[in-house]
């Protein structure tokens, strides 16, 4: 692969990456926040296999391509098995799909736009030394994986659906992930493996917890548990 | 081989066979066995210290006994006198420790957490003046203070006030703790190592500011584990809850390390510096030395009065240590040498009398289960041998011939008076002002131990306890008696000090000054035309004495006695209650110095029901508050907890704020580092 391509087609992932983050900002619907963030995972896996393809290292392909099965299938199959149980009771009491929809985040979406926009301003700022001690294709998009995580944590301090939530994490996971891959170029298989397997348990419990919230106290707005304090 | 590294080792082994003793051994045999390793360890660390005073030194690198840096150690005369203090006092009260404890069931002092305790905290003791680098020392100092607060709690069960000095003593040192570390770190960053040789050879590079700032970290650090005002709170506190072998460990071995932290440090590896240090260390220490000393002529309880007078000894040291200071930033080492030698004379004497001074009150306690004198008296009678060792060791603290205090007293007003030769106006102002705040602390003294020992051991016993006193267990007695025999040969020939003085002295850079050399009998000084012999003070004191007893005697025999019943004014037999007790001989005092003291009394008078005019009770308290803890302490301790209150209202339930609080946290961190670039 030639190294205009090369930086073409990772510009592309990059960018597609981060746009993803911002359309789940700006979706209110859940079932298409969950596909958006399907859409990013297949542009993280994109970005470990081109790094792979350039380096030419097969090992780096293969984890490309797990993190693209995991977080491009597994994730959101299990997200969208919580999000049907959800869209049961809609039919079932008509509450107008309140459930299923991010009706109101605590910030509205035209700010939550604007703040994405000074994140990832910040992103660059923050990551400009960074890219200045080695300057290559990859690390001069670091800053996206750092916009990415910030998106995520926004995210998750945001809205106010479990699964919102569950999504938030992921961002926050895919930005730590794609950061990891663009500044070291390429993580090793193991620990990847680890982070992969943590990051699906945590889905795994995060499920289970938004169906035992929705017996519990019928919605899965997080808002309401306010006992955890001193 | 040099009888140093011998003797430390040997020293080690015994600590740690002392603590498995300590452990593993039944009740029994734990507190005779434990005992002896201790007084080993006292034995073997004293000779250490005394090897060094006699002139010998080493060093050592051990890479291996501590992570990344490795430890450090060397001994030099200044480490060796405080060393030589250190081990034999342990030695005494190790042997009295076996008396004490024995008998009196697996708890408290017996138990088997202090047992094994005791010899490790006998063992940093000894070792902490032997380190040589910054991380070794702060792992020993901090071996110390968890061991000696261990020993501290060591009678939670009994007393519910335990634990509370316990809380204030962990608190304190460990406040001193972040000091020192904060204070040592910032020293070493800035000299380029953490050895002291290393910081010896940089400290001349490191700014004046840095230098400055070291000075008052490490010296409040220092000032406080030397139970000098205002961070003394811990002192009166921890010293009377500790059983008493303890507290004459802590007494007169502990607080000693304090005053060796600022020699070490601020003469020897910060190699001096402005006046201003010195100024502020002398007003630390006269501070202590009266306040100190006016606490323990107020207090009853005789564990705390011994205590404040801690803090007041401690304090005369530290003025001596800062006259020192002074003196070399004017450039006058001659007198800086008398000043100091004067200090640390005086640590060595009082950590004679007070180590006596505990024990005998640890005795009372033992005998009576008493420590409040308004309550004590009469036990002259009962407790002899007691009585007569708190009489010696309370003459060594009052500071009069022929007490062993004396001496090193007299020397440092020596070194005070003649320091007017140096010019300046802050010395002309301090150094008069400081011999008047030792003179006026020397009276209080007075006062104060005046009361210890007539209110306690003399006029009737005032309660069935202290009247049915039995006099101390043999071994007790022998263990004070060490002490008293150090007492006597410090207060008669301490002459024989004086070589090793000296090169204390001169370890950290002062020329010796012979000050107490001279074959042990006298004491002279050789800048300054005064010398004094404290052997013929002693005789002429005896002399004086024979004959002041002895006229009247020979004068009264021509005489014819008639004895008859003393004249009760038609009041019945006087009864022990109104014999002068411990509060009501203090109350003169307390008058004279009720704006400093500002006593809190509380009356209550109850009339009969249906009469306004007749009383049925009336009900007096009066209590004597630590005035720098009710204003320094108190305001500090609310606003932290009004600070914990308002900080509980930051969590309030949401997890979306707990979020935010990260993720603010993080946005204005990278905004910082951003900006920062």
């Amino acid at each position: 692969m030639s190294g205009g391509l090369y930086t073409q087609l990772l510009d592309l992932a990059c960018g597609a990456f981060l746009l993803a983050a911002v359309i789940v900002l700006w979706m209110r619907e859940l079932a298409s926040i969950v596909r958006v963030f399907a859409l990013q995972g297949i542009a993280l896996a994109a970005i470990a296999v081109l790094l792979g393809a350039h380096e030419e290292r097969w090992d780096l392909i293969a984890v490309g391509i797990g993190i693209g099965a995991l977080r491009a299938g597994v994730l959101p199959y299990l997200m969208r098995r919580a999000l049907a149980a959800l869209t049961q009771d809609r039919r079932r009491y008509a509450d107008g799909g309140a459930e299923t929809r991010e009706t109101q985040p605590l910030v509205n979406v035209a700010a939550s736009l604007l703040t994405a926009s000074l994140l990832t301003l910040l992103a660059y700022a923050v990551a400009r030394p960074l890219t200045a001690l080695h300057p290559t294709p990859a690390t001069h998009a670091l800053p996206v994986g750092l916009a990415v995580v910030l998106i995520g944590f926004f995210v998750l301090v945001t809205r106010r659906r479990a699964l919102a939530q569950v999504v938030g994490f992921l961002l926050l996971d895919n930005g730590i992930t794609a950061t990891a891959f663009l500044a070291t170029s390429g993580v090793p298989l193991i620990v990847e493996l680890g982070v992969s397997f943590d990051v699906l348990l945590a889905v795994l419990v995060l499920q289970i917890l938004t169906t035992r919230m929705r017996e519990a106290f019928g919605t899965t707005d997080i808002d309401d548990l306010r006992e955890l304090h001193d | 081989m040099s009888v140093i590294p011998a003797a430390l080792a040997t020293a080690t082994a015994m600590a740690g066979a002392g603590a498995v003793a300590g452990f593993v051994l039944p009740y029994r045999l734990r507190v005779p066995v434990v005992g002896v390793l201790t007084a080993g360890v006292g034995a073997a660390g004293g000779t250490a210290g005394l090897a060094a005073t006699g002139g010998s030194r080493w060093a050592a690198g051990l890479p291996g006994l501590l992570p990344l840096a490795g430890a450090h150690v060397a001994v030099d005369a200044l480490a060796g006198l405080f060393m030589a203090v250190a081990g034999a006092v342990v030695v005494a009260v190790a042997v009295y420790g076996i008396g004490y404890a024995a008998g009196h069931g697996s708890h408290g002092l017996g138990s088997r957490t202090a047992q094994a305790v005791l010899p490790p905290f006998a063992l940093t003791l000894v070792l902490v003046p032997v380190a040589a680098s910054v991380s070794t020392f702060l792992v020993l100092w901090e071996l110390m203070a968890l061991a000696s607060l261990l020993l501290v709690l060591a009678e939670h069960r009994e007393r519910a006030s335990v634990r509370q000095a316990g809380v204030w003593y962990a608190v304190m040192t460990h406040l001193g703790l972040v000091l020192l570390l904060a204070g040592l770190a910032l020293f070493a960053a800035k000299a380029g190592g953490e050895t002291f040789a290393a910081l010896r050879a940089g400290a001349p590079t490191v700014s004046p500011t840095v230098r400055g700032l070291v000075f008052v970290l490490v010296g409040l650090a220092f000032t406080s584990k030397a139970g000098a005002v205002p961070l003394h709170a811990w002192l009166p506190r921890a010293h009377p809850e500790a059983p008493s072998p303890v507290s004459a460990l802590m007494s007169a071995a502990m607080v000693n390390l304090g005053v060796y932290g600022i020699v070490r440090t601020g003469i020897d590896l910060l190699g001096g510096g402005p006046a201003w240090w010195w100024l502020g260390l002398m007003a630390v220490g006269g501070a202590s030395a009266v306040y100190g000393i006016l606490q323990a002529a107020m207090a009853s309880d005789l564990k705390r009065l011994l205590a404040y007078s801690t803090s007041e000894n401690m304090g005369l040291v530290l003025i001596g240590v800062g006259a020192s200071g002074l003196f070399t930033a004017y450039g006058n080492r001659p007198l800086a040498a008398l000043a100091l030698a004067a200090a640390l004379l005086h640590v060595v004497n009082h950590a004679a009398f007070k180590a006596l001074l505990f024990c005998a009150a640890g005795s009372v306690l033992r005998a009576t289960g008493l420590l409040d004198l308004d309550r004590l008296g009469g036990l002259r009678s009962r407790m002899p041998a007691t009585a007569g060792l708190f009489a010696l060791a309370a003459l060594g603290a009052v500071a009069l011939p022929p007490g062993n205090g004396f001496i090193s007293e007299w020397l440092l007003l020596q070194s005070l008076i003649h320091g007017l030769q140096v010019p300046g106006v802050a010395v002309a102002v301090v150094l008069p002002l400081s011999v008047a705040l030792i003179a006026l602390s020397a009276g209080i003294a007075a006062a104060a131990f005046v009361k210890a020992l007539g209110v306690g051991f003399f006029a009737r016993p005032r309660s069935d306890e202290a009247a049915s006193a039995r006099e101390a267990s043999p071994l007790m007695i022998a263990g004070m008696g060490l002490l008293a025999a150090a007492c006597v040969a410090l207060a008669l020939v301490p002459g024989l000090l004086g070589d090793g003085l000296d090169r204390a002295v001169s370890a950290v850079g002062l020329p010796g000054t012979g000050a107490v050399s001279g074959g042990g009998v006298r004491v002279r000084l050789a800048d300054i035309s005064a010398s004094l012999s404290p052997l013929w003070v002693v005789a002429a004191l005896a002399a004086a004495l024979m004959v002041a007893a002895g006229l009247p005697r020979l004068y009264g025999r021509r005489r014819r006695r008639a004895n008859a019943r003393l004249w009760d004014c038609g009041g019945g037999a006087p009864t022990p209650r109104m014999a002068y007790t411990a509060t009501s001989f203090a109350e003169p005092l307390q008058r004279v110095f009720d704006d400093v003291l500002a006593p809190e009394q509380d009356l209550n008078v109850t009339p009969v029901r249906e009469s306004a005019y007749l009383v049925e009770r009336v009900r007096f308290q009066r209590r004597v508050p630590d005035r720098i803890e009710h204003r320094l302490y108190e305001p500090v301790l609310r606003g932290l907890a009004g600070a914990g209150q308002a900080a509980r209202r930051l969590a309030g339930g949401s997890v979306h704020l707990y979020l935010g609080y990260g993720f603010v946290g993080l946005v204005v961190l990278l905004l910082a580092l951003a900006v920062g670039w």
